[in-house]
């Protein structure tokens, strides 16, 4: 494995320019052992978007393939404003989660009332 | 076969169309093939033909209209088979529409259906011609909602539609599958048993069906971002129950003679007159 060069992933290429699901980091992770260098770039140019379970998956990959024997560097770069904003929360809530279930308490209502009295 | 009569939707608030949903498909036995009659309508809204849709491929049932508008809108729109793939999406879709097709997400090619989505939420984006960080309140609730429907519903595809009315200056959305179920989903997964009243809240308290304990939040966050962020109203059914939602406010209602298989949400968003920040509301 070529200790010093640099592979770039296109992943607006590779995937979509709007990343949602989980399930394409299967792709992408093939693509990055399928590098024979150490130092993989993924290069978010022309991507949008990522959503938050999509950059949660990408950050959990990230940190299995750094643990792995033939351990990858990977780096993020062309990263636009949103795509930046959602792995830096996305982040920072897996680091310090918040430790209370969020509440959830609604009014039961019957059909008639809702229909006569909500307005949305 | 058996015709339903589907009735005049009663006003164009988001609850009406579930009113609208509600008594076309009521009585109605699981999974029953009918035919659909929407002769009587004059308009549609995403909350009836998006679950009709669905409906229809679903058990085989079929449809017909005798109002030339309505059915030259049906077929705009694509319904109800809607559009599968990329190069039928480029082809049907033209510029200046206040409409985004029927869109058919599949599960067996993930990056053909993550680019099919792309080119729905881009679509959305521009209709709505919005500020800044509108584009990000429309992608994450979409990409979690359908990213959902191949993660709990064991059903192959799921189906999107959206609709801007220029006039009234909101947006309506509504995603859709015909897949297990919130209940069925927790006694699947966890064996829990829970009527669907209860699957809802405790879908929106975050517990989630898989064992990892950061995941869970993507129908809450979603949620959140609609009704808090954006200022829209929610609408969440599966099985016998919906929940309403409008700013911090939670409503769930029993629809009695009354099952939908899998889940149906529908929302809407005001057109944004501000920049939108939804990363207060990711968990």
């Amino acid at each position: 494995m070529n200790k010093e060069k640099n592979t770039k992933i296109n992943i607006a290429r590779l995937i979509a320019p709007v990343i949602s699901s989980r399930d394409v980091m299967g792709t992408l992770t093939t693509e990055i052992n399928a590098a024979d260098t150490q130092m993989v770039s993924l290069d978010f140019k022309d991507v949008d978007f990522i959503s938050r379970s999509a950059a949660h998956e990408l950050l959990s990959m990230k940190e299995d393939l750094i643990r792995e024997r033939n351990k990858k560097e990977i780096y993020f770069v062309n990263l636009n404003s949103p795509v930046r904003d959602m792995f830096r929360v996305t982040a920072a809530n897996r680091a310090a989660p918040k430790s209370k279930k969020p509440e959830f308490k609604a009014e039961e209502v019957d059909l008639t009332t809702l229909l006569r009295e909500v307005r949305i | 076969m058996k015709e339903v009569i589907v009735p005049k939707t009663k006003g164009d608030a988001l609850v009406n169309q579930l009113g609208s949903l509600y008594e076309t498909l009521k009585s109605l036995k699981l999974g029953e093939k009918v035919k659909f009659n929407l002769s009587g309508l004059d308009w549609t809204c995403p909350l009836l033909v998006l679950p009709l849709s669905a409906y229809i491929n679903d058990t085989g049932s079929s449809f017909e209209t005798s109002n030339t508008r309505v059915g030259s809108y049906l077929s705009a729109i694509s319904f109800p088979g809607g559009i599968r793939t990329v190069t039928s999406f480029r082809r049907k879709v033209q510029s200046n529409k206040t409409y985004v097709p029927i869109s058919v997400p599949k599960r067996d090619n993930n990056i053909e259906r993550e680019r099919l989505e792309t080119l729905f939420m881009q679509m959305l984006n521009e209709i709505l011609k919005a500020g800044k960080g509108t584009a990000s309140a429309i992608y994450q609730p979409v990409g979690e909602l359908v990213t959902n429907i191949f993660e709990h519903s064991k059903r192959d595809e799921g189906y999107i539609f959206g609709q801007f009315y220029p006039k009234k200056n909101y947006l309506d959305i509504c995603i859709v599958d015909r897949g297990r179920g919130l209940s069925k989903a927790y006694k699947e997964e966890k064996g829990l048993s829970f009527s669907d009243q209860r699957a809802i809240a405790e879908a929106m308290r975050g517990n989630s069906t898989k064992p990892n304990k950061e995941r869970g939040y993507g129908l809450r966050t979603s949620k959140r971002i609609v009704c808090e962020a954006m200022g829209g109203g929610f609408i969440l059914i599966t099985g016998t129950s919906a929940l309403v939602s409008v700013g911090k406010k939670e409503q769930t209602v029993q629809l009695p003679n009354f099952y939908w298989q899998g889940v149906a949400i529908a929302y809407r968003i005001p057109r944004p007159t501000g920049p939108i920040d939804i990363y207060p509301y990711l968990e």
